[in-house]
């Protein structure tokens, strides 16, 4: 079966600095996998070159057969099939909730307001916050801010969601109701790559967990090895560190 | 002080108000179309595309506008009109309009620019992460959100322009500082007509700040509360 997510070489140069040194790496179909890796190791970086926020230097980026490097392929419809969520949420602020979620099934796959909304309502109920439909962002919490950028990426039906930090700006007592959104997500299939600093996450619900230390992959295995046996004394040093 | 000459004159004073008024409505219009298309330009990666309009906007910001007056009107303007088209030297209210538009084209440019940069750029990342486009994003996302910061400048300017298309007196467009020159050098009263245009011109630019007073209230709703 070939790769959802497929990276040849990857390189990502910023200026003189680079920032990815060759990352080698393949994500199978509803598989879940947590990058983590101390602040400055290109984490993040490596997960906004999988839909191409961040362009590549040099390597492949092949997402659902889709050569991301190829300057012919349509970037717009590949991200249609991969949701994003962000460590600053970045909702739309002059958009009332609903709005943020039927936004991009309205416009960009012509979906008729009514079944965009229908659509969006389901999605609230599964992030438990129909009642908040017709607010402003601005009146919502951070951990409910996250919840609707979740639904809102949701809702062009993904066949993979990348998570940015998406606890790392929120109040302690809000982490686990994002948690146990992305747990669900998880649980139903959804292939899901996840920048964390959330260690339980990483170990309860991932299926992979990569360890990467200045821009490259330093190790990676399952869950309970690595956070139980780390090989390398970077990665034992980083745990000790978190854990 | 004798004001019985704004009587007398005031079918004068009533068409400078007209041209005064029309042209700076006419400037501000052209000038949002040239000042978005200009400021959307500034900020390409393109240097083919962002050195032009650099290249405009610096020129007309940095030359004094009765220059661009005078210039569009007896040079720019009838080199089309006359030379090219084989028709009359162009009308004063035409190079008045022309001169005011693109002026204006030039500070609105800069205007937009800041107010599309001051967006988050989170906020494009999220609209693209969605699939939509470089102009899909900036429709829905960006250029709401900027006209809202853009309001309060673009306020400013449409008041500076209103003032300032007093300048175009010089080719005699028949605006207010013109009715108000003329009823003063026919009548030899020199306190009431230059009086009556400033107050009328205080009225116009009054009027103006508070429509733009408005706008920024309706477009500040519930939402970033």
């Amino acid at each position: 079966m070939t790769p959802m997510i497929q990276i040849e070489g990857l390189r990502k140069r910023f200026g003189q600095s680079e920032v990815l040194k060759g990352i080698d790496l393949h994500i199978r179909e509803k598989e879940v996998i947590s990058i983590i890796g101390p602040s400055g190791s290109g984490k993040s970086t490596l997960l906004r070159c999988m839909n191409l926020l961040e362009e590549v230097s040099e390597g492949k980026v092949i997402v659902d057969g889709n050569d991301l490097t190829d300057s012919r392929t349509d970037i717009n419809h590949v991200r249609t099939e991969m949701g994003m969520v962000f460590q600053q949420f970045n909702l739309f602020p002059h958009k009332r909730v609903l709005d943020n979620i039927t936004l991009a099934p309205i416009e960009v796959r012509k979906w008729e307001r009514e079944a965009a909304e229908k659509k969006a309502y389901l999605l609230l109920d599964k992030v438990g916050l129909r009642e908040k439909a017709d607010s402003w962002p601005s009146q919502l919490s951070g951990g409910q801010m996250q919840r609707v950028a979740i639904a809102r990426a949701l809702a062009m039906d993904p066949k993979v969601m990348l998570f940015d930090e998406p606890t790392s700006a929120l109040d302690p007592e809000m982490i686990g109701e994002v948690l146990a959104v992305m747990k669900e997500l998880a649980n139903e299939g959804m292939t899901m790559v996840v920048v964390t600093h959330e260690m339980g996450f990483a170990r309860e619900v991932c299926d992979r967990v990569l360890f990467m230390d200045e821009g490259r992959i330093e190790e990676e295995g399952a869950p309970n090895e690595l956070f139980s046996h780390p090989k390398r004394e970077r990665t034992r040093s980083f745990l000790g560190k978190v854990l | 002080m004798d004001w019985s000459v704004i009587v007398e004159y005031k079918d004068l004073f009533i068409r400078g108000l007209f041209y005064t008024t029309v042209l700076t409505i006419g400037a501000v219009f052209t000038g949002l179309v040239i000042g978005l298309s200009l400021g959307l330009m500034r900020l390409s990666k393109k240097r083919l595309i962002y050195v032009p309009a650099k290249l405009y906007i610096d020129v007309f910001r940095g030359t004094p506008l009765l220059l661009q007056i005078l210039f569009i009107h007896l040079a720019l303007l009838p080199a089309v009109t006359k030379d090219l088209l084989g028709l009359n030297s162009p009308d004063a209210i035409l190079s008045g309009f022309v001169a005011l538009s693109l002026n204006a084209g030039a500070y609105i440019a800069e205007i937009f620019r800041g107010g599309i940069q001051s967006i988050e750029k989170g906020q494009t990342e999220a609209a693209r992460s969605l699939g939509m486009s470089h102009s899909q994003a900036m429709r829905h996302i960006i250029l709401p959100q900027a006209f809202k910061r853009m309001l309060p400048p673009l306020g400013n300017e449409f008041i500076a322009l209103l003032k300032d298309s007093s300048l175009v007196s010089v080719i005699a467009v028949n605006d207010l500082i013109y009715a108000a020159q003329t009823t003063a050098k026919v009548t030899w009263e020199r306190w009431a007509p230059y009086i009556t245009a400033g107050v009328l011109y205080f009225i116009l630019t009054y009027l103006l700040s508070r429509v733009v007073f408005w706008l920024e209230k309706r477009y500040s709703t519930e939402e970033e509360r």
